[in-house]
């Protein structure tokens, strides 16, 4: 996927945001916070997980997610969010 | 504030949580803890330990878990083993195993969802955990009663039996229960009761002079020096020892007799602050009182606030309803119904802070008579509204 077609998506850059806010987050959790429903949630992280961006963990049947943080671009991607937020909205 | 003269130095030493660095009379069953566990520290993940800690209300039990735990933290720690006491209170948890292991799980993940499995996943999962940090624990549950009371055998059962299916990989999960008296354990199963019982430490009740030495500790920390007089020490030492040699008791009256030396202006603290805070101290447990639900703590407020004002010895539940729906109010909550107050009323009971019963002639009809007989209303509300935050 090119990079316009990752970060097109509010939805996905909500979810980008929120793991690097909190850390590790299960499916529910992200979907309630973010807005999104549970399908919309789940199909969003299999496309940043494709691209590397994010991992998960399963146990039984919950999946926890977090952000891939031996992928450079995913590094990157939390600089510039934490530097957005530090700055306070634009 | 400067010119307010206070006997206190450092009144966080006398708190029902703080864990003094060395624990008076029990450093013989400190030793044979560590060396029920010392396998942990040698050849982790090779055996899993069980150990019960068995004696009275103020015996230490729970002072001495605790201080194990960071003391094996600190040795395991040093030899390069990931190890993690986790402490849980199981009436806090309500005596149920989701949510002592729902503790112990977010210990690791602070995240981890909070529903949508079962305490037989939630095992798993733990020791999924466990297995890919690599870590390994020593759960101790404190109040163990609670657990057996509400879940019976079973839950222990799997408890213990959790690194048997697992004989070829590491036994990551030791036990360490705390409890009052073995009496419970006799409904478990004979298999479960065997292998928790092969280690068992007794507390014995603290004598007055091991009550004595125990509060001139604190009274070392807590208070500057010379204030506590060794008449009113040896007065509390007395007290508590009346007390089943409860110690707890004892540090209590401690802390209240300076805020009555406090609050009279005193420079020391007398066997008069004493026997003024005796009376007003009673042996209930504040624990037990806060590991209370909001409502039920709000229930048990109204109940404090019309017992201050009135002379009767028993509320009927219609009058109790009354009192709490106007402490709702107050505080924004929507009440709840009767038959939810009357459970609250049961478990209150249960855990000894009320005593209730049916009402019998004289009145029309039945209904469930509350009564407040083991603290001061007064007390109690003091103590509930600072806890809920509302004057």
């Amino acid at each position: 996927m090119t990079v316009e077609e990752i970060f097109s998506s509010k939805g996905r850059v909500k979810i980008l945001r929120l793991l690097v806010e909190i850390g590790e987050l299960n499916i529910s959790e992200i979907a309630r916070r973010a807005g999104l429903n549970y399908a919309t949630t789940n199909q969003h992280l299999g496309i940043l997980e494709n691209a590397g961006l994010v991992l998960h963990k399963s146990f039984g049947r919950i999946r926890i997610y977090r952000l891939n943080e031996g992928n450079a671009y995913a590094k990157a991607v939390k600089i510039l969010i934490e530097g957005w937020e530090q700055q306070g909205e634009m | 504030m400067s010119s307010y003269f206070t006997v206190f130095k450092d009144e966080s030493k006398l708190d029902i949580n703080y864990i003094p660095a060395r624990l008076s009379h029990r450093d013989s069953q400190l030793n044979l803890l560590t060396r029920f566990f010392q396998f942990a520290i040698e050849s982790p993940g090779k055996m899993a330990q069980r150990v019960l800690i068995v004696g009275k209300v103020g015996t230490g039990k729970t002072a001495l878990a605790k201080l194990f735990g960071l003391k094996i933290m600190q040795m395991t720690a040093e030899k390069g083993v990931n190890l993690r006491y986790v402490h849980v209170n199981c009436r806090e948890r309500k005596g149920s195993l989701f949510m002592i292991l729902q503790q112990v799980i977010l210990d690791f993940y602070p995240h981890f969802p909070r529903r949508g499995y079962s305490s037989e996943e939630l095992l798993q999962m733990l020791i999924q955990v466990l297995d890919e940090q690599n870590v390994f624990v020593i759960l101790a549950l404190d109040e163990l009663e609670a657990l057996i009371e509400n879940e019976g055998a079973d839950a222990l059962y799997k408890v213990t039996r959790i690194n048997e299916s697992r004989l070829k990989s590491a036994q990551r999960i030791s036990l360490l229960g705390v409890l009052r008296g073995l009496e419970v354990l006799s409904v478990l199963d004979e298999s479960t009761r065997s292998t928790l019982q092969r280690n068992i430490i007794f507390l014995e009740d603290y004598s007055k002079s091991q009550l004595r030495d125990i509060l001139a500790a604190r009274v070392a920390l807590a208070f500057k020096n010379g204030v506590v007089l060794d008449e009113a020490l040896d007065l509390i030492a007395e007290l508590a020892e009346k007390e089943g040699g409860n110690a707890r008791y004892g540090i209590e009256l401690l802390w209240r007799a300076g805020k009555y030396a406090d609050a009279s202006a005193a420079s020391e603290v007398a066997p008069e602050c004493v026997r003024h805070a005796s009376s007003s101290v009673y042996p209930v447990q504040k624990d037990a009182v806060f590991s209370l639900g909001l409502h039920e703590q709000l229930f048990l407020l109204g109940l404090a606030r019309r017992f201050k004002k009135s002379k009767d010895a028993y509320l009927t539940m219609g009058e109790a309803e009354e009192a709490y729906r106007i402490v709702c109010e107050e505080y924004g909550e929507k009440p709840r119904r009767h038959t939810q107050l009357w459970k609250y009323v049961n478990n209150l009971t249960a855990v000894d802070i009320v005593k209730s019963k049916v009402s019998s002639d004289g009145l029309r009809g039945k209904t469930t008579l509350i009564g407040l007989p083991y603290v001061s209303a007064a007390e109690l509300e003091r103590e509930l509204s600072k806890r809920l935050g509302l004057q």
